[in-house]
């Protein structure tokens, strides 16, 4: 008999694991049917979260991209320590091992009457259930002189793949001396660390390569997250190469020059060797054309199920919803994902529905040894979610700590990425 | 691939009957165990982040209640431990070291 290789063992395991999610279906019931739009990290674990109970639901996940590029780790790619390839993913594990009907297709509209969804390139798909996650949308009209187009010119890399690219390049035919202005933006966003986690890490890769180089960030803000973290790492890695300036020095960001690669403030006007201007956000176009939004531009939910408020029958998870004190990161997403994914399960079936368990760890890199790590627990109360408990990385901490911190990250991003593709 | 399916199906039904506790807080368990598998493979697999599936419930349940307590340091798994019950903790202590039963060779 032939020996069983670890991939094999690691597949069976993989399905048993699951397997104990999964409610019995009668002989001859009809399966029911969940939707997934967007297989982003949302997405993805939602749909593979749903398909555990596979004998009773039957999952299709619509997502238009082939492979799906993580945004988060984007950062030490810009540094050049990891490519991109290695931070890509597919869906044949979803389809394969789980059985999810994975279409590479764009969703169009949700009809929540006919209870159907529509795709650009094929035929309606019936539903029970849809999960929306489509992650976020750029608000191109609050930000002066920058718009799609202008992200093939002055890139945002706030969705990893061709855009991060084109800022390494960018930053790749800089002459040394330049000046790389990060433009950082208003609350709520993706990823409240990522601007000053990228800040660090091409600060980085000027100290190794292109040491007479500055990073300027203007941020559209006052105050940023995790910012004694940080401003103690530019002190002991980048002494004098990272400036930081919040909105009440600069007035405020007021407008994009894309020729000039210039961002203008209320007091002064910045040029840009390299520019990476980061827009205000909202939830994707998905939720803002089909009624999923309130007035925030976020989709407001139920803290329990991810049922939107406002389009029953709908769930949202993943940066798309206005979760309360959850913030906008991948491992939210999944968080969110498995807890909508078992609320479905309960509803659609006879399976009990536990209460959720909600947390986000976010890993974030201040050189490519010292990371840093927080902690945040969650729980649904008084029609929103509010935090438990919030541990974070102190500025004191020992070199070998933060190493560690360092190295638990890399193998974080394994698991996550298993956990949610494969 | 199909008798790696059909394996994993029977394990499942076996898992469910076989130890009537289990079968009570069987959705439970593998719930609570999803949200470990944000960062630990639930496989056998360890890529630096330690597997918690071979272990005991015993070992298991003491070590969530030394994070929990600051007795171990880890400020992701305190707020693990602290969000989850006494009962929560042994459930899915339970639930993970019946399914390395079943999974280790
Ligand atoms: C630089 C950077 C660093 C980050 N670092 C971290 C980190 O260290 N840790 C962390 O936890 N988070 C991090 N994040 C945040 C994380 O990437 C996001 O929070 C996460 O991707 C959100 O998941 P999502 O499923 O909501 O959206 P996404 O992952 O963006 O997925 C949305 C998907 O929906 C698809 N889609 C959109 N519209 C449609 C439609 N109409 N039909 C079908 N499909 C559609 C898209 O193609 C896409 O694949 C980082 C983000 C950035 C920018």
């Amino acid at each position: 008999m032939k020996s069983r290789t670890r991939r094999e063992f690691g597949c069976l395991t993989g399905a048993m694991v699951l397997a104990g999610l999964g409610p019995r279906l009668a002989a001859g019931e009809a399966k029911a049917k969940v939707v997934v739009v967007g297989g982003g990290i949302g997405g993805a674990t939602a749909a593979k979260y749903l398909a555990a109970s596979a004998r009773t639901i039957e999952v299709t996940l619509v997502e238009p991209k082939p492979r799906y590029t993580t945004c988060f780790f984007s950062n030490l790619y810009l540094a050049g320590l990891c490519s991109l390839e290695s931070l890509t993913h597919g869906y044949e594990t979803l389809a394969q091992r789980y059985g999810i009907n994975v279409i590479h297709d764009s969703v169009t509209a949700v009809d929540p009457v006919g209870k159907t969804v529509g795709l650009k390139n094929g035929p309606k798909l019936p539903y029970d259930r849809v999960v929306v996650a489509p992650g976020i949308a750029f608000n191109y009209e609050a930000l002066a002189g920058y718009d799609e187009a202008a992200t093939q010119i002055i890139p945002h890399a706030w969705n990893a793949g061709p855009q991060t690219q084109l800022l390494r390049r960018q930053l790749e035919n800089m002459e040394d001396g330049g000046v790389f202005v990060l433009v950082a933006p208003p609350n709520p966003f993706r990823c409240p660390p990522a601007p000053y986690e990228r800040a660090s890490l091409v600060a980085y890769y000027f100290k190794q390569h292109k040491p007479h180089s500055r990073i300027l960030i203007l941020d559209a803000k006052d105050s940023f997250n995790a910012q004694d973290l940080f401003l103690d790492a530019w002190e002991r890695h980048y002494r004098g190469m990272i400036e930081w300036l919040p909105a009440q020095f600069t007035g405020g960001i007021k407008a994009i020059d894309v020729k000039e690669r210039s961002v203008k403030t209320a007091s002064e006007t910045f040029k840009a060797a390299v520019a990476n201007i980061i827009p205000p956000q909202m939830a994707g176009q998905f939720a803002q054309q089909n009624g999923l939004v309130d007035q925030s531009g976020w989709c407001p939910i139920d803290p329990i199920t991810f049922e939107s408020k406002l389009q029953p029958g709908i769930h949202v998870v993943g940066d798309a919803s206005s979760a309360g004190d959850m913030p906008k990161s991948a491992f939210v997403a999944n968080s969110q994902a498995k807890a909508c994914a078992f609320a479905i399960t309960a509803a659609l079936t006879t399976s009990e529905r536990q209460p959720p368990h909600l947390f986000n760890t976010c890993y974030t890199f201040l050189s490519p040894d010292d990371a840093v790590s927080n902690a945040v627990s969650f729980k649904p109360a008084a029609g929103t979610i509010k935090i438990i408990d919030n541990f974070v990385s102190q500025v004191q901490e020992s070199v070998e700590t933060r190493h560690r911190t360092a190295r638990e990250a890399q193998s974080w991003y394994a698991a996550f990425t298993r956990d949610t593709f494969g | 691939m199909c008798k790696i399916i059909a394996a994993s199906i029977a394990v499942g039904t076996f898992f469910a009957f076989a130890d009537p506790s289990l079968a009570v807080d069987r959705d439970g368990g593998a719930q609570l165990a999803a949200m470990c598998a944000s960062c630990h493979r639930l496989d056998g697999g360890d890529d630096g982040i330690p597997t918690i599936l071979g272990m005991s419930p015993e070992l298991l349940t003491r070590a969530m209640l030394s994070y929990r307590s600051r007795e171990r340091p880890s400020h992701i798994m305190r707020a693990i431990a602290l969000s989850l019950s006494d009962e929560e903790i042994a459930t899915v202590a339970r639930y993970l070291a019946a399914l390395s039963r079943q999974v280790r060779p």
